[in-house]
């Protein structure tokens, strides 16, 4: 094909996109619609997974050591929980920390704790203790049962939030789920919205076609300007939805940012930022675009070809 | 040029539709140069014999020879280049609405892969040559019938086709621009194009000097160039 046969069909695309404009109006509508709700869904799913994530790795399970138990012992111990397979870490808090760190959280009220500083001061009653960030959720139970069967009778008490952790990871399964799911129902409905949309385009467009056959036109010259059509309605439906999720995006991450929101603050500190997330929705949006509008041409097109 | 040989042609039967035979034993052969009315009432057959030397649809039985290219063994990708041997001419015209009369006629070249600088020199030639070069930019709504179907010439004369086939070109225009159109057509025959003109109306056939081949219940029950030569002895 001469390179001006190409440009005037790529013309001709765009040509009867504007000649068209209702149905073209029609297709990048519906396409867009469709894209936007798929676009709310996948990022709903994703900010709502980042959230529980996020609470995930602030997880931490403490278990209290009896005063018997010595400094080597507990060091020794220490090695072993942090050895273990869903132990993102462990940190050994002496007596004498947790009284810092009770000092910490008694603010102004510390001096009640002055007979009780100092390292081997026996008169303080805080226990020492291992604090335990697990890595996944899922495992807490089992992670919980085999440090106390670790730590036998050094153990005095744990404080786990067993739980709070079996909600979550429930919570995240169901929310993936169903965003995923929504994510691939809608897809599925964009493609077949989108293709009936072309449909009704080309089945307008019937005779145009039958004159073209007629004065000797291949089936690749008919085809290349509503592919050409097809890929820039696609191509705009994903801009348009882009814009509209993201600028939805954007004004509730600055809604969430004011400080009448902070109380939402442990959900806004785990939401995705911005250019994390559109960036590539955009090109994922425009490309699933320009894919549904080229392939759903190309189809509809198939069975007026044959004359 | 064009050669049927024991031609026949039946629909299959489709749901409450019986098989129909469109053709039967069709025997015919249109020379080089000729000019040729092919007559027949509705439902006759006409539009299955346009069909099956446009090769919309292929024949059942026989063959079909079409300039040179034998259609009942032509594979379905070499279609369009049968088909741009072959200017055609409908009666409802069948000009692209959103294109002005200039574009439609350059369409037709367009498909054939030819250069915009061969098509800005011959569309306004062949635009001039059906009397419709001021119309250059109209689209087609704006224009009468007559100049429609002259349009519709103009595309179906563009590329020099050996063989330009009309189907009631004069069906929806005046009776005074039949007769342009008609002339128009001889004009063109008469500097070698064979010239294929199917209709259902008789006088108008029989205005002409020319061969007429008659089509009925699917047979050719008459073709009058034997005719015409016996009258001449």
């Amino acid at each position: 094909m001469r390179w001006s046969s190409f440009k005037y069909l790529v013309r001709q695309g765009w040509h009867s996109m504007v000649a068209n404009r209702l149905m073209t109006l029609a297709s990048v509508g519906v396409l867009s619609a469709c894209l936007f709700i798929t676009g709310v869904a996948l990022l709903l799913s994703l900010n709502v997974n980042s959230f529980v994530s996020g609470l995930s790795e602030q997880n931490e399970v403490e278990f209290f050591l009896t005063d018997e138990t010595t400094a080597d012992a507990a060091a020794q111990l220490q090695t072993q929980i942090a050895a273990m397979d869903n132990v993102a870490e462990c940190l050994y808090i002496s007596k004498s920390q947790a009284v810092e760190e009770m000092k910490v959280y008694l603010g102004d009220d510390a001096g009640v704790l002055k007979d009780y500083e100092g390292e081997g001061n026996p008169a303080n009653p805080l226990p020492a203790s291992f604090r335990v960030t697990v890595k996944d959720l899922a495992y807490l139970s089992d992670t919980v049962s085999q440090i106390q069967t670790l730590l036998g009778a050094s153990v005095s008490g744990v404080q786990s939030p067993t739980e709070l952790g079996t909600t979550l990871v429930n919570l995240q399964r169901v929310v993936g789920a169903v965003g995923w799911g929504l994510v691939i129902v809608l897809g599925v409905i964009s493609i077949v919205v989108i293709n009936n949309t072309i449909r009704l385009t080309v089945f307008a467009r019937r005779k145009e076609i039958n004159i073209m056959k007629f004065v000797g036109a291949t089936n690749g010259f008919i085809r290349l300007p509503f592919f050409v059509e097809g890929m820039t309605v696609g191509a705009i439906a994903g801009l348009v939805a882009s814009v509209l999720v993201g600028g939805g995006y954007l004004g509730l991450l600055k809604a969430l940012a004011q400080p009448e929101a902070s109380w939402l603050s442990e959900f806004t500190r785990c939401m995705l930022p911005f250019k994390t997330v559109m960036l590539p929705m955009a090109g994922l949006f425009v490309l699933f675009g320009m894919a549904i509008g080229s392939t759903g041409c190309a189809t509809s097109i198939r069975k007026h070809l044959k004359v | 040029m064009i050669r049927f040989e024991n031609v026949k042609k039946v629909y299959e039967a489709t749901g409450k539709n019986p098989e129909i035979v469109a053709l039967h034993n069709v025997n015919l052969h249109i020379r080089k140069g000729e000019f040729v009315f092919v007559l027949g009432h509705s439902g006759a057959g006409k539009s299955t014999f346009l069909k099956l030397i446009l090769r919309e649809e292929a024949a059942t039985e026989g063959r079909v020879i079409v300039n040179g290219r034998d259609l009942s063994a032509i594979k379905p990708r070499e279609i369009p280049y049968l088909r741009r041997g072959l200017g055609v001419v409908f009666q409802d015209f069948r000009l692209i609405p959103t294109m002005t009369a200039y574009e439609n006629v350059a369409f037709a070249m367009r498909v054939t892969n030819i250069s915009e600088r061969q098509i800005k020199r011959r569309v306004p030639y062949v635009l001039n040559l059906v009397g419709l070069a001021d119309k250059a930019h109209a689209l087609p709504q704006e224009l009468s019938g007559g100049e429609q179907q002259r349009i519709a010439l103009a595309r179906a004369l563009v590329h020099s086709p050996p063989i330009i086939i009309a189907d009631e070109p004069t069906g929806n225009i005046d009776p005074e621009l039949s007769v342009e159109i008609m002339e128009l057509l001889q004009a063109i025959n008469s500097v070698g194009t064979t010239v294929v003109v199917v209709t259902h109306e008789r006088d108008l056939a029989l205005r002409f000097n020319k061969r007429i081949i008659t089509i009925d219940h699917g047979e050719v029950i008459d073709d009058s160039l034997r005719q015409a030569r016996r009258m001449r002895v």
